[in-house]
């Protein structure tokens, strides 16, 4: 949270991931379409399905951005300087759960082919059985039989939805503390880059450069994150040094007496982020983490974010190596279950097993 | 042989002014120790007081009288000392008063004796100078009368009037919360509240038709005020002991350690009360609690009866008043302005951080740091190399002046505060100042400061205003001469007293050998020094073998470290390694997965996926 006026990065990547997750399914969905009613005398019907897929595409997009605009409106409205008082606990808390919600989606694009493997399977699970009901005449056959019908509608219409709305709440609870000039531009570009990414994954693009486009956007996502991350401990000791000197010490600018020096590793005074809009430096401290002003905290806790990364990851690359961890992997996934229940209390997001198996069943 | 030089110097001062007046002596005795009071009526704290008392006494003396002041330190936990605050001291430099300037603190159990020829005239004060003491009571006004004022038959009768703020902490218990990493910014603390004659609501009796002088006296520690009399104008004849030429005026701005002499002609009719309001320049105040009265009224009572209106403010902030510019006044004697200035100096006012992280104050990058050894005794004692200004150590600031050489010194303010500067030993012509009072005087309180360029100069006047305490504009600059004809080792700072604990002083070291011919350091002076461990010989740094080494000086704190060192930079190079080695992690997890190439499809991995989020 970089005080960036114009560019709030969390949003951006939130928005790439739900879009991209979202265009995946769609295309999924057209793929199937095209596999089975690819056929010369099926064309009126396919055109009909697919005239489907994309209303449900465009209907749930309409309802989410309703719902967000209001959403994000009604905060705004509220008043965010409520938080002022506290603002740098605020941002603190903020920058280290969007760091989190960073890292763990950085890890799922990583693998964003087997997503799509994932919701083949998901897809073909969901329409399936319903066809076998096709024959039978009930009354519960004939609103199974109309659910089949609009299927094509109601798949993408409830998985953009659902998707949209995710992102919504992500960015509601992630951008409280940005100003609100920093999320058009990061939600539009963000909405662009997954729908290219969607895109070039449904064209079956080559695999290789793909992939090779994923690794250097989640290092890039990495290094966001790990600035957030330092950052939020900064914001945390920079309410300490405000309460020992009774003030904002940002007043001072970017001098001395911004900054406590004993705590102090390095201080520049320009280039700060925070003062006047931050101008360049506010970019690069959103993409960075850079910061004029480094104390032994944010220093060390980003020094520890990267450490903690070439643990996970160096796991991960066992594991799929080697097979199961033995003592490490039981643990990891205890404590990934914690990280998601915390998500899930924190951002009230509902967890997407539960959706997936409402869905399934 | 040394008592009979001093003697001889009296003598002669003597026979010259006993042809003009009966010189006498006048003797106080100070015991100063800690009293109870209770001036604002806010609250009661203890104070010094003198001899029991509080408010302490004040000294009058005739002009060309001796004063001689024996003073004994009963306070039991503080050393302390007197400036005569205005007083030129001639050949008596040791009789100043400045702890570690001119003498040695006078400790606990300890007695002085100041005694010093008066042959100047007017409104003056004395005050301790040692440490922050002063705002803990221990000044008061002194005055010097003069039976051949110009001014004597344009009055009946005659007012001394102290303005002052007030804490009610202990100086001791504000200090630690000053000069500390928790206060970068040096905010200044604010008083408590401001007294009028070392009380508030005052009624001053008067009657009508007759005219008054009013001593006014700014004996506070930090805050300037705003002085005026609603409906009445007065006319300007003193101001810190210089006779001006009468000048009409309304409002004053009277900052700390400033006088003003003043004659009021009362009104005729004694229907009404008149208040006597100050205004505290509250531009100077970091953070004003609601409950800190910044306007007081007093009274000329005309009419004990009639009611006592309580002052009507007219501006929303005091800075919207327009003071009379005190550099236009013309002084009664029309000595002419010193032409071609022999020795040049030029000095910036700055506030910055050292690197403890506290709050400085600094005349060309020194923040002024006291010697080891007085710095008048190490004149005394340095026999020949008293003319070189090493000796005094690099942070007391020294400069030395020839005798009679005409000293020109430009004060830029590079700060955003204004700043009343004093200088002992001598008044200064006031030769120009930028912006002057009135409503330009924060014109460049935002912005960048503005310096003084010689080529820009504007008409000097022909005879300049003189006094002891100027105020130089936030981010201005002011320009005084003086001419060095007072041997002596006299400092030069701002008299706001949190600024001169921070460091914003310098010292002029005028006419060392005279000083060596002429000064004799009574032996009870140097005795004092024994009492409180400090050492009465010797370089700032007590070095009486070489005078020139000044290894042990007390210097200021490093400056701040500037940007990137060593530590900054093996932290900003273990960040970039470890941001690449994780980078280098990620991606190889991601290659790892191109690899595998086609087992993506088979979905055998679609379990892992459900375990990334």
């Amino acid at each position: 949270m970089a005080g960036n006026s114009v560019f709030a990065v969390t949003v951006f990547f939130i928005c790439f991931r739900e879009c991209l997750e979202t265009t995946v399914v769609v295309s999924v969905l057209l793929a199937f379409l095209k596999q089975t009613l690819g056929a010369e005398e099926d064309r009126p019907t396919y055109k009909k399905l697919v005239k489907q897929v994309w209303l449900g595409c465009g209907l749930g997009l309409f309802i989410c951005l309703a719902i967000g605009a209001g959403m994000i409106g009604a905060f705004y409205g509220l008043g965010t300087n409520a938080f002022s008082s506290t603002e740098n606990i605020w941002e603190g808390v903020l920058s280290i759960i969007s760091s989190l919600v960073i890292t763990i989606m950085g890890a799922a694009l990583l693998r964003v082919s087997k997503l799509q493997e994932k919701w083949r399977v998901k897809l073909s699970k969901a329409l399936e059985p319903r066809t076998q009901h096709h024959t039978q005449g009930s009354k519960r056959a004939r609103i199974k039989r109309w659910t089949e019908k609009y299927a094509m509608f109601l798949l993408p219409f409830i998985t953009v939805l659902r998707e949209g709305l995710e992102a919504v709440i992500y960015v509601g609870g992630v951008g409280l503390g940005l100003p609100a000039t920093s999320f058009p531009l990061a939600v539009v570009t963000g909405l662009a880059a997954g729908l290219l990414v969607g895109y070039i994954i449904y064209k079956g693009g080559k695999e290789t450069s793909m992939q090779i486009f994923l690794i250097i956007s989640t290092c890039f996502l990495y290094l966001v994150a790990a600035g957030l991350f330092s950052r939020g401990v900064w914001y945390f000791e920079n309410h300490a040094w405000n309460k020992i000197v009774g003030g904002d010490a940002s007043e001072t600018g970017s001098g001395p007496g911004s900054y406590n020096i004993q705590q102090s590793v390095w201080h520049v005074n320009c280039c700060n982020p925070m003062f006047e809009g931050g101008g360049g430096w506010g970019i690069f401290n959103a993409l960075l983490g850079w910061t004029n002003s480094a104390t032994y905290g944010s220093v060390i806790s980003y020094n520890l974010y990267w450490i903690c990364t070439m643990i996970a990851y160096g796991l991960m690359i066992y594991r799929e190596r080697h097979g199961v961890i033995p003592v490490i992997d039981p643990a990891m996934s205890r404590v990934k279950g914690y990280q998601e229940k915390a998500k899930g209390f924190v951002l009230r997001r509902p967890t997407r097993d539960e959706t997936a198996s409402r869905w399934d069943s | 042989m040394p008592f009979l030089n001093r003697l001889f110097i009296w003598l002669g001062a003597a026979v010259v002014f006993a042809l003009q007046c009966q010189a006498k002596t006048v003797t106080y005795d100070f015991n100063v120790t800690w009293v109870n009071a209770n001036p604002d009526g806010l609250y009661e704290r203890k104070v010094v007081g003198i001899n029991g008392q509080w408010p302490l006494p004040v000294i009058e003396v005739e002009k060309g009288d001796r004063l001689v002041v024996n003073m004994y330190n009963g306070l039991g936990d503080k050393s302390t000392s007197i400036h005569f605050h205005g007083m030129y001291h001639f050949n008596t430099t040791d009789m100043d008063g400045p702890s570690m300037v001119t003498q040695c603190p006078v400790a606990p159990g300890q007695s002085i004796t100041y005694d010093f020829m008066v042959n100047q005239n007017g409104t003056y004060w004395y005050h301790c100078h040692t440490d922050n003491c002063y705002p803990d009571g221990y000044r008061q006004a002194l005055i010097v009368h003069d039976k051949d004022a110009y001014f004597n038959d344009m009055y009946d009768e005659e007012h001394v009037i102290t303005i002052s703020d007030w804490y009610h902490d202990l100086m001791e218990d504000i200090e630690p919360h000053f000069i500390t990493l928790a206060n970068p910014t040096g905010a200044e603390p604010v008083p408590n509240s401001f007294l009028f004659n070392d009380t508030t609501g005052l009624n001053i009796p008067v009657e009508p038709g007759k005219t008054y002088l009013l001593r006014l006296i700014n004996i506070g520690a930090f805050v300037a005020q705003y002085f005026y009399i609603e409906d009445h104008t007065f006319r300007i004849v003193e101001i810190d002991g210089i006779y001006t030429e009468p000048a009409e005026a309304d409002i004053l701005y009277i900052s700390a350690a400033q006088r003003y002499s003043i004659l009021v002609t009362m009104k005729n009719s004694t229907d009404k009360n008149y208040p006597i309001v100050t205004v505290a320049d509250s531009v100077l105040l970091d953070l004003i609690s609601p409950d800190l009265q910044l306007n007081q009224t007093n009274w000329l009572e005309y009419n004990h009866d009639a009611a006592h209106p309580e002052a009507v403010m007219t501006v929303d902030v005091c800075s919207d008043l327009n003071p009379f510019d005190d550099i236009t006044l013309v002084p009664h004697d029309k000595l002419p302005l010193y032409t071609n200035p022999d020795h040049k100096l030029e000095f910036t006012v700055t506030m910055d951080n050292l690197n403890d992280g506290a709050g400085y104050s600094f005349l060309n990058d020194i923040s002024y740091v006291r010697p080891k050894v007085p710095t008048l005794y190490s004149v005394m004692s340095s026999g020949s190399l008293a003319s070189n200004s090493t000796i005094y150590g690099e942070y007391t600031h020294p400069v030395i002046l020839e005798e009679n050489e005409i000293v020109e010194i430009v004060l830029n303010n590079a700060d955003t505060g204004s700043h009343p500067f004093h200088l002992h030993g001598h008044v200064f012509q006031l030769v120009e100042r930028y912006p002057s009072y009135g409503p330009t005087f924060y014109d460049h309180a935002t912005g960048d400061p503005v310096a003084y360029d010689a080529s820009n100069a504007s008409t000097l006047p022909d005879y300049p205003a003189r006094r002891d305490t100027f105020v130089v504009p936030p981010q201005g600059y002011f320009v005084i001469r003086f001419k060095a004809d007072n041997p002596g080792v006299w400092l030069f700072h701002c008299h706001i007293d949190w600024h001169l604990t921070q460091g914003l002083a310098m010292t002029f070291i005028e006419a060392p050998t005279l000083i060596q011919e002429r000064v004799k350091i009574p032996q009870q002076h140097y005795d004092i020094c024994a009492a409180a461990g400090v050492a009465h010989e010797g370089n700032a740094a007590g070095n009486t073998a070489d005078f020139l080494d000044l290894t042990g000086q007390n210097e200021q704190l490093p400056w701040l470290p500037a940007g990137f060192t060593a530590k900054g930079i093996v932290a900003m190079v273990f960040s970039v390694v470890s941001a690449f080695l994780g980078m280098g992690f990620i991606t190889m997890y991601g290659i790892s997965d191109l690899k595998k190439g086609g087992q993506g499809q088979d979905g055998s991995s679609s379990d892992e996926n459900g375990a990334e989020y």
